[in-house]
């Protein structure tokens, strides 16, 4: 135990300022969402919620994310288990460029995916007849979500990995396990928690990406219209009630991922234990 | 150098798809900026980032980032400190909420934050009527955005490197007969100043390039509150891919600087713990 | 009949040269220890002998078979890993399974083979445990089953007592010894423990800075280190400049300086020695250790300060005191090459006698 008299004011004063912070900044805009919400009683809640364009705009989020947690777990696994399982030339650079995403902002990932894909692109005439569109339709919006999330399931595996070692690996491989079989047996087990935890920090910046998206977007209504298009759409328009109305669901899907994400931290930590 | 056999199987497969991955969504991508970038010309760009208009955005999104996330550091510190050091009811509640604008969608809290701090907004209110600010639709109201955006940079920054300290350096410290505030400024600061450095550069480059939370808040004035990457945005929708990627080709260098300089510090400031200087 | 041999053998790290014309061979049944300090390359050769590295140049002949394009699970080796790398998520039972299960041995076989080797390790009723939950001496048994499922050739081990509390690690490197006797399968182990690797190995490979110094038995390395390395490596050996100074030594013998050992050491308190009364020189006890089994003594002679060992049962010797010193044996460095010599006293003793 610490032999010193914790200065008790201090700890207050500390603690006081944290709740106030934390209560204007982060509480208040979550509960104002909410009593916005239903300032008109409940049955314009359900009628804002349930119109037909909301219903769209959330299913079309719904692909998006799907699409690009699914791309980015296989792309997160193997180029986590790249980074940490071999040494290679060049590991450094791969290592940038996985991450630059991250740093990039959303305005600025959307306008290369414009210039790449876009009518004055070299790529656009061979796209175009095969008619495939990219940008301003939905592969342009699946495209910037991966983006925007790309490197988010491999760097929580990376640590965990890395403190791992490999000697696990090199034990199954020397007794001839093959690739699938030590990834299912030996090292899955190891990093099905930080696996877990990547997952649901992509779904959750997936649905919520507005930058990125709003660029590639074309706006419309019904088509190429995310949720989170769709709220500012609402907003622009002063349909305040249903612009928080259908924040109010990405509200709770966030406070959602905030206890998904204590518990996995939890269970994470116990399996720790167990490995200690 | 002869073909490398590697022990642990899967290393073609896994370059593979990581490649293919990596090329699709950001490599070729990115090699199309570059590519269209090279094609500008050089007068154009200079007169299309010097424009007044442009030259205030940039000084709009720097200074408030600077100053939201210098606030950050501070408010980050005491959540970080708070969180490590302090057991109290509601310990566990702040740990989990800090995390809410990485969970939050930032539209939804832009909307949200807007509509508290406008002249008649819950907060906005009292700060007119008492003192007369007016906070939405100003830069004001851009730095509160990237305030909520940036906290949670610092304070995971900060927070692990707070547990890790070694609870014996501040007691041998306290035997040696240092108050408090000289354990803090002598023994834990130096100890966490490369996260904290770290914690302010990764809110600082991330606030740049905020869009979502600020573009409602912000109002966006031409010359008063017009943000940067708002300018890039109203370049490409009257289809100006030219002035849009200068606008953010000056931005990228922007952001290039501020992690180098955040490598160099920590570069600085981890030599002089391990004593190399 | 040599094994397992290695043929000019040479790795780099990057820049950094691991392993330079490794050359030897280890016969069948032998237990062979890699003793070198840290850094100095030894289990870097281990992993190349087990396929976990490629040498760049070089060699790797298993049973006259050369093996360096052959995998390491095919080579027919058992590894066991500094910090036993036990599959964290595994039942004992499981990770003793494992290999044999890649290998879709039938699990009635598996079932049989490790009962067996639970049995063998003295861990029957623990199969259920998960690694985290053993001891670490009972880790170390579990690696070594585990290494020793599929019935390999030869067993590699890297540091294999590292990690274990120093009392338990003397009962282990009995244990060992004895399993690996009475399997009589081929081991090379690595460690940079000289007590360990004198205690417990057939043969002794010294390595350092990525060469082989030498290579020959615990006795061998002993009596007549090869190079200098060895001389100063093996043994609490002090390094002396002026061992002409000394006498009864041949001054002809020409060379940088000398080793000398504790055990080629005698100190007397005056009087106590007649046999050596007339050979011995004077020095001043500076330190005196208490080792526990016997007393360390060490004496200022000439301008250095070197060890002796005596028993706990002499008489006592107190700090300043004057008293008889009798170098037995000296190794003299001359130029990459350790030269013998023995007091000349005791020779012309002998012959007297």
């Amino acid at each position: 135990m610490n032999l010193r008299k914790e200065n008790k004011a201090l700890k207050y004063f500390l603690i006081i300022i944290s709740f106030i912070f934390l209560g204007v900044f982060l509480i208040l805009p979550l509960i104002y969402i909410i009593i916005t919400a239903l300032k008109n009683g409940v049955a314009a809640y359900v009628n804002a919620i349930s119109d037909e364009y909301a219903i769209k705009a959330a299913l079309l989020t719904l692909e998006a994310t799907l699409i690009a947690v699914v791309v980015n777990t296989i792309f997160g696994v193997f180029a986590a288990w790249l980074i940490t399982k071999y040494t290679f030339r060049g590991k450094k650079i791969l290592s940038t460029f996985i991450d630059l995403p991250v740093t990039v902002s959303p305005i600025i990932a959307g306008l290369i995916y414009v210039l790449t894909f876009g009518r004055q692109s070299s790529l656009f005439p061979i796209l175009d007849s095969y008619g495939i569109q990219i940008i301003f339709a939905v592969p342009g919006i699946v495209l910037a979500t991966i983006f925007v999330t790309f490197p988010f399931i491999s760097r929580e595996l990376i640590p965990v990995l890395t403190s791992q070692g490999t000697d696990e690996e090199e034990a199954a491989a020397l007794m001839g396990a093959g690739l699938f079989k030590i990834f299912k047996k030996v090292t899955f087990p190891n990093v099905k928690w930080a696996l877990l935890y990547g997952i649901v920090l992509c779904t959750a910046r997936s649905i919520g990406e507005f930058g990125a998206v709003s660029v590639l977007s074309g706006h419309l209504r019904g088509k190429t219209n995310t949720l989170p298009l769709y709220i500012e759409l609402l907003y622009q328009g002063y349909d305040f009630t249903g612009a928080f109305a259908a924040s109010s669901i990405l509200v709770i899907f966030a406070v959602v991922v905030l206890v998904l994400r204590l518990v996995i931290e939890k269970r994470g930590e116990k399996n720790l234990d167990i490995k200690k | 150098m002869n073909k490398k056999k590697r022990i642990i199987p899967g290393f073609g497969i896994s370059m593979g798809i990581t490649i293919s991955i990596l090329s699709i969504v950001v490599l070729i991508p990115l090699s199309s900026l570059v590519i269209f970038s090279a094609k500008l010309s050089f007068s154009e760009f200079i007169y299309t980032v010097t424009r007044p208009r442009v030259l205030s955005g940039y000084f709009v999104s720097i200074s408030t980032s600077f100053i939201a996330s210098l606030i950050n550091v501070f408010m980050g510190l005491a959540l970080a400190w708070v969180l490590v050091r302090y057991d109290f009811k509601g310990k566990r509640f702040i740990d989990g909420i800090i995390e809410l604008p990485f969970a939050l969608p930032t539209a939804v809290a832009g909307i949200s934050l807007t509509h508290l701090t406008t002249t008649n907004g819950w907060v906005g209110q009292i700060f007119y009527k008492l003192f007369g600010i007016k906070i939405a639709y100003t830069r004001i109201g851009i730095t509160i955005a990237l305030i909520f955006i940036g906290i949670p940079f610092v304070v995971r920054s900060v927070q692990p490197v707070l547990e890790k300290i070694d609870i014996k350096y501040e007691e041998a410290a306290f035997i040696l007969g240092a108050d408090s505030k000289t354990t803090f400024l002598k023994v834990i600061f130096p100890e966490i100043l490369p996260a904290i450095i770290s914690g302010f550069t990764l809110a600082f480059a991330r606030s740049i390039g905020e869009y979502g939370s600020v573009v409602f808040i912000a109002g966006n004035t031409p010359y008063e509150t017009e943000i940067a990457p708002l300018l890039i945005m109203s370049e490409l929708q009257e289809f100006d891919y030219s002035a849009a990627t200068s606008i953010a080709l000056v931005m990228l260098a922007i952001s290039v600087v501020i992690l180098s300089v955040n490598a160099l510090a920590q570069g600085i400031v981890s030599k002089r713990v391990n004593g190399k200087i | 009949m040599a094994y397992v041999e290695l043929h000019d053998i040479n790795k780099h790290f990057k820049k950094f040269h691991a392993s330079k014309n490794i050359n030897f061979s280890i016969e069948k049944g032998k237990l062979v220890a890699l003793l070198g300090p840290s850094g100095s390359g030894k289990t870097t050769i281990l992993r190349m002998i087990a396929g976990l590295e490629n040498p760049d140049s070089g060699e790797v002949i298993i049973d006259g078979k050369v093996v360096n394009n052959i995998p390491g699970s095919e080579r027919g080796i058992g590894f066991v890993f500094q910090n036993y790398a036990l599959f964290r998520y595994m039942t004992v039972f499981d990770n003793i399974a494992f290999g044999l299960r890649v290998k879709k041995t039938p699990e009635s076989k598996v079932k049989e083979r490790v009962n067996e080797l639970l049995e063998l390790i003295n861990c029957q009723g623990l199969e259920k445990r998960y690694p985290s939950q053993l001891s670490g001496g009972q880790q170390q048994r579990v690696a070594f089953a585990r290494a020793l499922a599929h019935n390999p050739q030869i067993l590699l081990l890297d540091e294999p007592f590292a990690a274990i509390d120093a009392k338990v690690r003397l009962e282990l490197r009995t244990w060992l010894r004895q399993m690996i006797t009475r399997l009589n399968i081929t081991s090379i182990f690595v460690t940079h423990d000289q007590d360990e690797a004198i205690e417990v190995a057939d043969e002794i490979v010294v390595t350092n800075k990525g060469r082989v110094e030498q290579v020959g038995s615990p006795q061998e390395l002993y009596k007549n280190p090869a190079t200098p390395f060895v001389a100063e490596f093996i043994g609490n050996s002090v390094a002396v400049e002026n061992y002409q100074d000394f006498r009864y030594f041949d001054r002809k013998q020409e060379g940088e300086k000398a080793y000398i050992r504790p055990e080629f050491v005698s100190v007397f308190k005056k009087g106590e020695s007649i046999q050596y009364a007339n050979s011995a020189e004077e020095g001043t006890v500076c330190d005196k250790i208490f080792r526990g089994s016997s007393i360390e003594i060490k004496v200022k002679i000439h301008g250095n300060i070197i060890s002796a060992i005596r028993s706990i049962n002499d008489a006592e010797i107190n700090l300043g005191e004057k008293v008889d010193v009798f170098i037995h044996r000296l190794y003299i460095v001359k130029d990459n090459e350790v030269i013998l010599a023995n007091n000349s006293s005791l020779v012309e003793e002998e012959m007297v006698i």
